[in-house]
C-alpha cells in the first residue's frame, strides 16, 4: 500500500485521460450521487442510515432519469434540426 | 441526538453563528459537528471531500486557478480555505490542464464548494433555530 501512495499523489499533478466519447458523460453520475447525498442530509433532522440510504437512492435515480431524458430530448431536437 | 444549547445573550448568539459558519467552511461538516449533529457532519465531510478530491484527480491540481479561472475559483474556495493554499501551489508549478479533464475537474471541485455552502447555511440555520428541521416532514422512522 505504501508503494502505491506516490503513484496516487502523482495522479493529482496530471489530468486523467477522458476521451471525447459518449462514455465520458458517465462522469456525471458520481456528481449526481454527491448532490443527492448532501441535499437529502440537509433535509433530514435525524439521520437513520437505512431510511437515509433509501431516500438518497430515490433522489439519485430521479436525477439520473431526468438527466438521461434531457439528453434524449436534446439529441432528438438536434436530429430533427439537422435531418 | 441533542443539539448544544444556544447562548442567551444576542452578541454571544451572533458570535456562535459566525463560529458555526466558519467551522463549516474550514472543515466541511464542521458546523454540524459543532452543533452536535455528528452523523450529518460525517456524511458532509466524506461526500464533499471525496467530490473535491475526485475533481482534483480528474483535472490535476492546475484546475485551481485564482487568476485565469476566477469564477470557478470563487466556487472552489467555498470548499475550504485550504483551496487558497492549493491555488498558490498550483500557480507556482507548471501543471498541465486541458480539454475534457479540465471541464470535469472544474465542475467537480466547484460543485464541492457549492455543496459546502449549502451545508454551511444549513448548519447556521440549525444553530439559529435550535430545531434542526429545515423543510418538509420530520423523519422519525428507520
Amino acid at each position: 500500500m505504501a508503494e502505491g501512495f506516490p503513484l496516487i499523489l502523482a495522479g493529482f499533478f496530471a489530468p486523467v485521460d477522458i476521451g471525447n466519447t459518449p462514455f465520458s458523460l458517465l462522469w456525471m453520475f458520481p456528481l449526481l450521487l454527491s448532490i443527492a447525498v448532501v441535499y437529502k442530509a440537509t433535509r433530514l433532522r435525524v439521520l437513520f442510515w437505512k431510511a437515509f440510504s433509501l431516500e438518497v437512492l430515490v433522489l439519485f435515480l430521479t436525477l439520473s432519469g431526468f438527466m438521461i431524458l434531457t439528453g434524449v430530448v436534446l439529441n432528438l431536437v438536434v436530429w430533427l434540426i439537422t435531418s | 441526538m441533542r443539539m448544544k444549547p444556544k447562548p442567551n445573550k444576542p452578541a454571544e448568539h451572533t458570535l456562535w453563528l459566525f463560529l458555526v459558519a466558519f467551522t463549516g467552511w474550514a472543515v466541511p461538516g464542521g458546523g454540524h459537528f459543532l452543533i452536535g449533529q455528528r452523523r450529518h457532519a460525517v456524511v458532509f465531510f466524506v461526500t464533499i471531500v471525496l467530490t473535491f478530491l475526485v475533481g482534483l484527480y480528474i483535472g490535476s491540481i492546475g484546475i485551481i486557478d485564482p487568476v485565469g479561472a476566477k469564477p470557478w475559483y470563487l466556487a472552489q474556495i467555498l470548499t475550504s480555505p485550504i483551496v487558497g493554499w492549493l491555488g498558490q501551489v498550483a500557480q507556482k508549478g507548471d501543471y498541465p490542464v486541458y480539454g475534457r479533464p479540465q471541464d470535469y475537474g472544474q465542475i467537480y471541485t466547484a460543485l464541492a464548494g457549492l455543496l459546502n455552502l449549502l451545508c454551511i447555511l444549513n448548519a447556521v440555520y440549525r444553530a439559529y433555530s435550535g430545531i434542526g428541521e429545515t423543510i418538509g416532514q420530520e423523519e422519525e422512522h428507520g
